[in-house]
């Protein structure tokens, strides 16, 4: 266990170190960097001074090596646009996007797993069917559409809930339907294939032949083990939405990561966005991680592999 | 009104209906309007921002030496009580006495000339240099009263003083330097700023500081909040909520229809604000562009039908200009200044005798009212030529310009609010990074026209300028634009022509 | 599909499976009502945006800025003569939507040939060779799917200069990854079995092996991965150009329409819902093609 888990951590070390040669890479394809700290009107003596006293005038790895380094400590440097460092505004903006995707992955969970199980003992009824049907339309539905349809519908028309921003709880409710809505299918489709492995199994033959009740059948034992591999889906499920808020928060002016990202690129201030790649990468990393140690920890097997 | 409205607008409204009485709108309560805009200023400092939302901000925290009375259109006292010409290029004013900065320092003559003095080195970095660069120096003669030297006769010179040059407490501002005043900035004006939020949210409350007699009154509302809602439809939504109280350019359509929103009032105004499009006459996005050739920039200029645009777009209260200018500007005229008629025939004409007859394709930028810049790039195409639009944040476009790599740029430009041609006129044609088109007997006559003390020699002036501005088609006037303006009927609010809401003047119902 | 028989997948003395392989398909692809109903709507619409010219006269970009905004013909003031209306610059929206289907189907299309040839060489590189080939790959599958596909592609889309080929170059360099994890698996299963050893035995190369014998064998998985990521793309697509950095006016695609309909979502919302309902009838019918595929396709019948 012990050496699967250096190996595993090693590769996520190094797939880690190359995201950063790309999030460097965008920094520097962004354009001369010496000319946009020095701003459009500066003379070529300032871009000069400026080049040297960032040290744009090294070569491209002995830079890069010192990004690396300030990177480990959380250090990318300053906005180009907003008058404050990188890692300030990154942790302002951080909780409203983690909240956001635990609350998302939350309401896709609840919609999707009881909905799967569902689907799979009454596999083949109409439940099964619209169940299907209902994934089909939620990975056809553009996020964005459904987010602004919410808007219109509940708060607007039904002024149950706010419209914009991430004050308190409740303007939480519509962005995380919208952002958990995406991965609905995906958990659903696992859960239904799980239940229906698990059921066909000998183990849970034996069980209702040794006559235990179906209930306790179906939640002791089918569905701890089918919901095994749900767990490590929602890990990576996580980290997609962490990627996939973006469109979440421009609809609903959240202040979060994803806006912070998108208003930066929108403004060619590529300090922030490298730093929100780096970081989103790196979440993604840890979780996969976490997902693989989870696996391979409920299901010995993995481990030789 | 309402010319589309139906079933599920009926449907929304009666729903508002019924939700609203009463609890919806509780900010005339805690006594706070919340305002909401689509972008913030990269800097809350005023002379470090060119964006509206960041002059709107700027009269609310700051003042300046003189004011504007835009009712009788007199310069009053304000922070200066009265100013005296040495000559054409010296200012003496006296200045207020017992007015404190919102951190209870007293305002004397050190903030002016550290003020002024600072904003006019290179290391200050201002953003709009026209706004200051017509100053040479200010020094103190003694604590109430300064001298300004100017670099030339400068007819404007008063207009600039009551806009787009406030004071800043020099002891403050050199202990925090610029960084630390764009996050807690003070000023001597009716509103103190409590908190700035990057890309969220900025909070005023009520100066308890703030002097009595000003000219623009003693504020009624206790606190203001600036909130940044980028996407139109959410800041409408917040509105017809009850979650903010006042948001602007709202576009035509939604307007006509907000109207019907039970509690909500809809304002329309025209602005000082005049739309147009500025094409690459120097050829610095590409040697060989087409927008180098007089004839294709001519062309455009024929091809666009700016009272179809006017009448079915803009609407309110917009006029086609025909001059690079604000006609109600001091010095700006349409008199004698060629014009072009909507003529796609002689547009296709002049595009084949410039040697395109089959068109050509080219960027068309933009950062502001994208149904507009689609409409010019639908007027292009049917005259041959095929514009892309490339839509962007002001901030990474202006930069784009300046570095010279925008063949058609869709602008626009309110003139900081100041009622002289110089605004306008000085920003885009005087050989600065925003002058596409950097055309030595433009400058060279505009360099005479606002100097020139004498104002029908002024006008003259000015009209020889904008007319070969004109003749070469170095930048197509569009028309001036129309606020609609959209607030709460708990609010009292008047409009002014000069694209500035004074929330200071406003109050609760 | 000769190489399927060629793997002796169909018993010849099994009298009552005697149709060839092919025609089975047919048949379970006839039967199955999802498979069908994605057919029909995709055939539909993918007909509709390739004759646009002969079913509307009405050119997508003439605008009439004195006609803007028209109700469609099912509301109180709507005409046949424009019977889904006009765009808020007078563009016949009928049309729009038609050549807009067009750009649509081209981004999902074109998007996947760029992705699926990336992936699938790298996924048959992989479990061909294996070994290190396969560390490597799987690798760089790994980075692939650390990074988050909306956030680089906005930031390609602008340090690029946002355009219809900038679209479909950043997708496709970032939507390969399904193609390369289910191309290696695919060829895994394949490098091993008989007909290739054969196949190397008598000296082919490498290169005829992998043309004739891997790729044609591993195509099913793929085209169910084509269709999948199709729609895909083109859900990436319209969210690109809702943040303002996909397809540029005055292009008609249904994600700018939709994105550009936005503001009359209040008071006309049949601006945004045209487009919309078009798109989710793309995206749902291709999934459904898809989903489909892979049921019709799969060695025995799973469901």
């Amino acid at each position: 266990m012990l050496m699967f888990l250096l190996r595993r951590l090693a590769v996520a070390l190094s797939v880690v170190l190359t995201v950063s040669v790309i999030a460097f890479l965008l920094l520097h394809l962004s354009g001369d960097l010496a000319l946009a700290i020095a701003g459009p009107e500066a003379s070529p003596e300032q871009v000069a001074q400026v080049r040297a006293q960032f040290g744009l005038d090294r070569p491209m790895i002995v830079q890069y090596g010192a990004w690396l380094a300030d990177a480990a400590r959380f250090d990318f440097g300053r906005s180009f646009y907003f008058r404050d460092t990188v890692a300030a505004l990154v942790v302002q903006r951080m909780p409203v996007t983690l909240t956001l995707g635990a609350i998302s992955l939350g309401v896709a969970l609840v919609i999707a797993i009881p909905l799967g199980v569902l689907a799979a003992v009454k596999r083949g009824s109409w439940i099964d069917r619209a169940a299907l049907i209902f994934c089909a339309l939620g990975q056809a539905i553009p996020t964005f559409w459904l987010g602004l349809s919410l808007i219109i519908l509940f708060a607007v028309n039904l002024r149950w809930l706010p419209v914009s921003g991430s004050a308190t709880w409740a303007h939480y409710v519509l962005p995380s339907v919208a952002l958990g809505w995406y991965a609905v299918p995906a958990v659903m489709r696992l859960t239904r294939n799980g239940m229906l492995d698990v059921l066909a199994s000998d183990y849970i033959r034996t069980a209702r032949a040794k006559g235990l009740r179906w209930p306790q059948v179906l939640f002791k034992h089918a569905l701890r083990n089918a919901v095994v591999p749900v767990v490590a889906l929602a890990a990576v499920q996580f980290g997609f939405m962490l990627g996939g808020s973006i469109v979440v928060e421009a609809v609903f002016s959240m202040q979060g990561l994803g806006h912070l990202a998108w208003e930066a690129i929108a403004r060619k201030d590529f300090p922030v966005v490298q730093a929100v790649v780096m970081l989103l990468a790196t979440i993604y990393i840890g979780l996969t991680l976490l997902a693989d140690l989870l696996n391979a920890w409920l299901d010995p097997r993995i481990r030789v592999a | 009104m309402a010319p589309f409205a139906y079933g599920k607008s009926v449907l929304l409204a009666a729903s508002l209906a019924v939700a609203l009485p009463g609890a919806a709108f509780a900010d005339k309560a805690n006594d706070t309007l919340i305002y909401a805009s689509d972008s913030e200023p990269e800097n809350i400092s005023p002379y470090h921002n060119n964006v509206r939302e960041g002059v709107i901000i700027a009269h609310h925290v700051w003042e300046t030496l003189i004011h504007h009375n835009l009712k009788t259109g007199a310069y009053e006292p304000y922070l200066a009580t009265s100013w005296s010409w040495v000559d054409p290029t010296t200012l003496d004013l006296e200045l207020r006495r017992g007015v404190t900065f919102q951190d209870g320092s007293p305002f004397t003559a050190d903030d002016v000339v550290f003020t002024f003095n600072y904003v006019l080195t290179p290391d200050a970095k201002v953003v709009t240099k026209q706004n200051v660069d017509w100053m040479t120096g200010t020094e103190k003669i003694d604590d109430y009263k300064v001298r300004i030297h100017l670099k030339g006769p400068f007819p404007a010179a008063l207009e600039y003083l009551s806009g787009p040059t406030p004071i800043y407490p020099a002891a403050y501002f050199k202990k925090v330097g610029l960084d630390g005043f764009a996050k807690a900035p003070i000023g001597t004006g009716p509103y103190r700023i409590v908190s700035v939020e990057n890309g969220k949210a900025v909070k005023m409350e009520k100066s308890k500081t703030y002097w009595k007699g000003s000219p623009i009154g003693d504020p009624s509302i206790g606190k203001l909040e600036f909130r940044v809602i980028p996407d139109g439809e959410t800041r409408m939504a917040e509105l017809m909520t009850g979650g903010v109280d006042w948001i602007w350019r709202v576009p035509n359509d939604q307007a006509a229809q907000l109207q019907a929103v039970p509690n909500v009032s809809v304002l329309a105004a025209e602005t000082m604000r005049v739309g147009f499009l500025q094409f690459d006459s120097a050829g610095r996005s590409d040697p060989n562009t087409p927008m180098k050739n007089p004839k294709v920039r001519q062309a455009i200029s024929h091809a666009i039908d700016r009272k179809a645009m006017v009448d079915n777009l803009v609407r309110g209260g917009a006029r086609v200009m025909n001059s690079a200018c604000f006609i109600d500007q001091v010095g700006c005229t349409d008199e004698g200044v060629p014009r072009y008629a909507y003529d796609p025939a002689k547009a296709k004409a002049l595009l084949a005798e410039a040697g395109y007859p089959n068109g050509f394709d080219i960027d068309l930028y933009a950062y502001r009212e994208r149904d507009y810049a689609e409409a010019v790039i639908g007027y292009l195409r049917a005259i041959g030529i095929r514009a892309n639009l490339q839509f962007m944040k002001y901030a990474a476009l202006r930069e784009l310009s300046r570095a010279g790599k925008v063949p058609i740029y869709f602008q626009t430009w309110g003139s900081f609010s100041v009622a002289d041609a110089s605004a306008f006129t000085g920003v885009w044609f005087k050989g600065n990074e925003d002058d596409m088109s950097r055309d030595p007997e433009v400058k060279a006559l505009l360099d005479k026209a606002d100097t020139t003390i004498d104002l029908d020699t002024r006008k003259k002036t000015y009209a020889q300028a904008l007319s070969r501005i004109a003749e070469k088609a170095y930048l197509l006037p569009l028309f001036s634009y129309s606020t609609n303006y959209a607030f709460s009927s708990d609010l009292d609010f008047a409009a002014q022509p000069d694209e500035l809401p004074r929330f200071y003047a406003a109050h609760w119902k | 599909m000769t190489s399927v028989s060629a793997s002796g997948a169909a018993p010849l003395d099994d009298v009552p499976l005697r149709r060839s392989p092919l025609a089975r398909m047919a048949k379970r692809a006839l039967r199955h009502p999802g498979f069908m109903a994605g057919t029909v709507v995709l055939a539909v619409l993918l007909l509709c945006s390739l004759a646009a010219p002969l079913i509307t006269a009405y050119d997508p970009y003439a605008q009439d800025i004195s006609r803007r905004l028209l109700p469609p013909v099912w509301q109180a003031k709507g005409t046949w003569e424009h019977w889904l209306g006009t765009d808020k610059l007078g563009r016949d929206y009928f049309a729009r939507l038609l050549y807009g289907g067009r750009i649509s189907l081209l981004i999902g299309v074109a998007t996947v040939l760029v992705s699926g040839t990336i992936g699938t060489a790298l996924g048959v590189a992989a479990g061909f060779f294996g070994g290190r080939v396969d560390l490597v790959i799987g690798y760089i599958i790994n980075v692939r799917l650390a990074l988050p596909v909306v956030l680089v592609a906005l930031a390609a889309a602008a340090l690029v200069g946002s355009s219809l080929n900038t679209v479909i170059i950043v997708l496709g360099l970032l939507l390969w990854d399904r193609f390369a994890v289910v191309a290696r698996s695919a060829t895994q299963q394949i490098a091993g079995a008989d007909f290739v050893a054969a196949a190397r035995s008598i000296g082919c190369s490498t290169r005829l092996i992998v043309l004739s014998e891997v790729l044609p064998n591993i195509l099913n998985p793929l085209i169910v991965i084509a269709t999948l990521e199709m729609a895909h793309a083109i859900l990436l697509e319209a969210a690109l150009s809702f943040l303002g950095l996909g397809v540029q006016p005055p292009l008609p695609s249904w994600g700018l329409m939709i994105a550009e309909g936005k503001q009359f979502m209040f008071f006309s919302p049949w601006v945004i819902t045209v487009p919309g309902v078009a798109l989710v009838a793309l995206v749902l019918a291709i999934n459904l093609l898809g989903d489909g595929l892979r049921d019709v396709t799969a060695p025995e019948n799973r469901s």
